[in-house]
């Protein structure tokens, strides 16, 4: 994570456009842009900005934007992040649930015409790129239909669109990891043992067979948290939602330092901890693994 | 004695290097990936030819036929700058297809050449190598493409570079995955044995073994990239107007999403076969290639 944050740091620093210049914009003189330089602290040696920078951004503590000073960064996080999160959680929530019921089906029943269709379904899901989805849903949940608000953010009836097209890859995914990771188990010698004890097919198939094949499946749910944060750069914009990612995109378009940096590092580390939390919950699954 | 003929005679017991299985059997095996293969050489072919077939250029405009549905003279109509679709899909194409294509060839390199030399290395060089390789991939894709283009600006060659930063790091890290296991391996041992050179070693015997992968990975590769560019050209950070890109230009079709849904449907249709077409192929050659994985 401090390998990331240097990253972004220097990134931010080397990249063309001098935002004290953008700020002062037909105002500038040498003598207000050395104050501003000195006051924003960027007058100072470059490892001394960054430790600085490491210190303060630990606390959450991330300055105020380049661009509109006063503007703290906390609380721009504190007002958009939750939001941003509460859709991708609930983005992943629904996919995982929908994902792994038509996993197990798909497994069920390999190979019939029920299967092949659903196997056709994911790869058209993976490859119709979000905003696509999202222009298809506008147009008849929210055009046509008129059953649902076009964007925005508010009652219940706003967040089904965008956790929706969030929703679709990462479904997709965990239908697949699901499907053959149960088709694997089932081909084990310890599944045809309990067939021959004259255990009920349900049973096998939920208590056996679904809880060994559970590890890639927690594995794909937990990495489709972060690329499901990524997804809603995408989908912020689209149905216009004043989330965390939309910030991000604002303040790149701006070249406001502190803001990309803030966005960037929050993301990241979210996307860390979610593969983490991954790896972790990997000994609760299989008692083989200690830490 | 040459040192490939003992290979070869090793290498009944070690991995059959994958000996291209005859492309015309893959392609009669499978009937998806050849409707995939069919369909892009079609979208390239279009792309080739588009300022020869189409007698409107791409950014030409026409204030008088804005926003027409498709006719005679402009087949797949003309959008709110009066510009022709089709010219504009064709075109698109063009720019798209060359940005993926160089950016895989470049991930390809790029990737393979670290993933080996780490692999060979081992040791601290190796752990290093792969910590570089850990740090990127923590990144999520397209925030990290954003992150570039959106700092150092969305020019070609950085909308490039962009892509090929995200690309790569997965490349290198299964070919190192897959040198370490086959450095170790008896037909490799016997290479050296008999005084190959590393470097003869590199490109007789492990390389051609480690291309399956990297075939397979890039195609898959192709169509992600595809999607990568895509999502930045629509937020606005890649291919800037009035160039065309079919993310560029289903961004600029949302507008008119109520009045003239075909504007976005256009570009969107041939963006989502194209990549499905991909994805199909990348999959189906996967499976083809990898003597070691069977078709469920």
């Amino acid at each position: 994570m401090l390998g990331a944050a240097l990253l972004i740091f220097v990134a931010g620093r080397i990249a063309p456009g001098d935002p004290v210049a953008i700020r002062l914009g037909d105002t500038y003189d040498e003598r207000a842009a050395r104050a501003i330089r000195k006051e924003l602290g960027l007058d100072r040696p470059i490892w001394t900005q960054f430790v600085r920078y490491v210190a303060a951004a630990a606390r959450l503590d991330f300055g105020e934007s380049f661009i509109y000073p006063g503007r703290r960064i906390d609380r721009i996080v504190r007002q958009t992040l939750p939001l941003s999160l509460r859709l991708t959680a609930l983005a992943v929530a629904s996919a995982a649930l929908v994902g792994l019921s038509l996993g197990v089906i798909s497994s069920v029943r390999a190979r019939s015409r029920l299967d092949r269709a659903l196997q056709v379904l994911v790869v058209v899901a993976l490859s119709v790129p979000n905003f696509v989805v999202a222009a298809l849903l506008v147009l008849v949940f929210a055009l046509w239909l008129r059953a649902l608000p076009v964007a925005g953010i508010g009652p219940w009836q706003s967040y089904v669109l965008p956790v929706a097209v969030l929703a679709v890859a990462p479904t997709a995914y965990i239908t697949r990891i699901t499907r053959t990771s149960m088709l694997r188990v089932m081909a084990e010698d310890y599944i045809r043992t309990a067939h021959g004890k004259g255990l009920a097919r349900p049973r096998i198939v939920f208590r056996h067979v679904l809880r060994n094949a559970a590890l890639p499946i927690v594995t794909t749910i937990g990495l489709a948290f972060g690329y499901t944060l990524t997804g809603s750069f995408i989908v912020e914009i689209i149905f216009n939602i004043p989330g965390m990612a939309r910030v991000g995109v604002e303040g790149i378009l701006q070249r406001d330092y502190t803001v990309i940096q803030a966005v960037v590092l929050v993301y990241t580390s979210l996307f860390i901890l979610a593969n983490l939390a991954v790896d972790l919950s990997y000994a609760f699954f299989n008692p083989r693994i200690r830490y | 004695m040459r040192s490939s003929t003992l290979a070869s005679a090793t290498s009944a017991a070690a991995p059959a290097p994958p000996r291209a299985p005859s492309i015309w059997r893959f392609f009669r095996r499978d009937a998806l990936a050849t409707l995939a293969a069919v369909f892009l050489v079609l979208i390239v072919m279009i792309a080739l030819t588009a300022s020869i077939l189409i007698p409107y250029a791409y950014d030409r405009q026409d204030l008088e036929t804005t926003l027409r549905g498709p006719h005679w003279a402009h087949l797949l109509g003309t959008d709110n700058f009066g510009r022709d679709v089709l010219a504009r899909v064709a075109f698109g194409a063009r720019i798209s297809l060359t940005v993926a294509a160089v950016a895989v060839a470049a991930e390809v390199i790029v990737g393979t050449l670290w993933g080996t030399l780490a692999g060979l290395s081992g040791g601290n060089v190796d752990a290093w190598m792969m910590r570089v390789v850990d740090l990127l991939i923590a990144f999520p894709n397209l925030l990290l493409a954003i992150l570039i283009t959106g700092i150092f600006g969305p020019s070609l060659v950085n909308i490039i570079v962009a892509l090929v930063t995200t690309a790569w790091p997965g490349m290198s890290r299964v070919v190192r995955s897959e040198v370490v296991a086959l450095r170790e391996r008896e037909f490799v041992e016997a290479a050296r044995a008999l005084g190959a050179t590393t470097r003869r070693i590199v490109g007789r015997h492990l390389l051609p073994n480690v291309l399956h992968l990297v075939a397979a990975r890039s195609t898959l590769d192709v169509s992600a990239i595809i999607l990568v560019e895509a999502a930045l050209s629509f937020v606005g950070v890649g291919v800037q107007p009035p160039q065309p890109s079919w993310g560029l230009m289903i961004n600029e079709a949302f507008p008119y999403l109520r009045s003239q849904p075909y504007l976005l449907a256009i570009p969107a249709v041939f963006l989502s076969l194209t990549v499905i077409s991909l994805n199909i192929l990348g999959e189906s050659l996967a499976d083809a290639l990898d003597p070691h994985r069977r078709r469920r």
